[in-house]
């Protein structure tokens, strides 16, 4: 029982230290933060995004979407948020599942052996 | 022992490291905003299930089902961030996001304000997203109180929360109603947020947030610009010009302000006065000259033939 509690833990180590290395500096705010209050200004001055709100809410469609739908949608959202979406809406976080109960499991595990060591 | 070594080696939770021990000044050592009403998720739904937690929570009913055709991509089963923004939006509140850190969700549990973030449930290489509410703290027990997927009421300990939430750049975004500053407000955040308020067509509230805005920073550009331009998209000239006017005198080399301080006087008949706006607002130049000088032709034209 006890080695195979540390086969597992063993097997969690590895996955980690390949998934880890590169993670981002907690402290730093996103630049696209610090622009947007300029891209509104410029917004305001008709510098239009029309051509990236069409590009995001045809993508909308193509994932199911219908167009009615994907166009009130894209209407809700900022310039800055517009832009960043535009091409990359397979690639961002999609939240979704909160059945994952066996990873939060093994997590709390990890978690619960790295605070009390 | 060296495997624990190794894990902290590839492990770095630097935000339960410097909380832990040293609770953030100015806080009660426990809240829970037991209020927040709890929505289950049905599969994949948990971005409607957050988000309906938190518009309650802010006076806006909403529902799952009324909130999934709103934020919910069946091609990706799952909620993107910009989207849950949106709709925040969509209800006429500000969608504010969050700085990066811990004690920002703790002073805006503090203040009374849920936070939806978004966590990784899995590792790095396959993430498994997922939304959940954070609806209180305990510094003395060191955890969080959380909503999350069938859970009415979870406790996580700081670095479980933060292990999980990390792979998002700790995003964090709340729902405030119209007039509201969050505990944690940084001006160019929070005008951008107003701003894109106002854009998504609640203009009405949008005016509330500037004006919030503007108590604590009377000199933001964006929040007398866009005071002004929901004042005036109320028919309110006189707050309008008031607001532009400000605008311009704070910020002296703005040709936006100019440019639309020269409108409103234009449209109020003071002519002259609208002329030596407009002309400024040209000789500043900038991405917005052309409109500028569209705007002085126009005032020109009007003084012709007198």
């Amino acid at each position: 029982m006890r080695s195979s509690f540390v086969r597992l833990l063993c097997r969690m180590l590895v996955v980690c230290m390949v998934a880890l290395p590169f993670q981002a500096n907690a402290g730093l705010i996103g630049t696209d933060q610090v622009v947007t209050a300029e891209q509104a200004l410029a917004a305001r001055g008709m510098v239009s995004s029309v051509v990236s709100r069409a590009d995001v809410a045809s993508q909308l469609q193509s994932l199911g979407l219908s167009p009615e739908t994907a166009k009130d949608r894209v209407a809700a959202l900022s310039d800055a948020e517009v832009t960043k979406l535009a091409g990359q809406i397979q690639n961002l976080p999609a939240g979704a599942d909160g059945g994952a109960i066996l990873v939060l499991i093994l997590i709390g595990v990890l978690i619960w052996y790295l605070v009390r060591k | 022992m060296a495997a624990a070594a190794a894990l902290s080696g590839c492990i770095s939770l630097p935000q339960t490291e410097a909380l832990s021990g040293h609770a953030p000044p100015g806080l009660p050592p426990r809240v829970e905003l037991e209020k927040v009403p709890f929505f289950e998720q049905s599969d994949f739904m948990c971005g409607p299930a957050s988000l309906a937690m938190v518009l309650n929570a802010a006076g806006r009913p909403a529902s799952v089902e009324s909130l999934e055709p709103q934020v919910y991509l069946p091609g990706r089963r799952g909620s993107l961030q910009a989207e849950m923004l949106g709709a925040t939006r969509r209800a006429g509140l500000v969608a504010y996001t969050l700085e990066p850190k811990m004690e920002a969700l703790m002073r805006e549990l503090a203040a009374g304000r849920p936070a939806i973030v978004l966590l990784n449930l899995s590792f790095r290489l396959a993430p498994i997203w997922h939304y959940a509410v954070v609806i209180g703290y305990d510094t003395e027990g060191e955890k969080f109180i959380v909503r999350s997927g069938r859970k009415p009421r979870d406790e996580w300990s700081y670095p479980f929360l933060e292990y999980l939430w990390k792979d998002s750049g700790y995003w964090a975004m709340l729902a405030l109603p119209p007039g509201v500053l969050p505990a944690t407000a940084r001006e160019a955040e929070f005008a951008a947020a107003v701003a894109a308020l106002e854009q998504a067509g609640g203009k009405r509230e949008a005016r509330e947030s500037y004006r919030a805005l503007l108590e604590r920073w009377p000199d933001s550009l964006v929040g007398l610009f866009g005071l002004g331009n929901t004042e005036y998209a109320a028919g309110n000239l006189a707050a309008a010009e008031d607001a532009f006017g400000r605008a311009t005198r704070a910020h002296p080399d703005a040709a936006p302000a100019f440019n639309n301080l020269a409108q409103v006087l234009f449209e109020r008949g003071r002519l002259a006065d609208a002329e030596t706006a407009a002309r400024r607002a040209v000789e500043l130049g900038g991405p917005t000259r052309g409109e500028a000088s569209k705007t002085l032709e126009a005032i020109l034209a009007r003084k012709a033939p007198h």
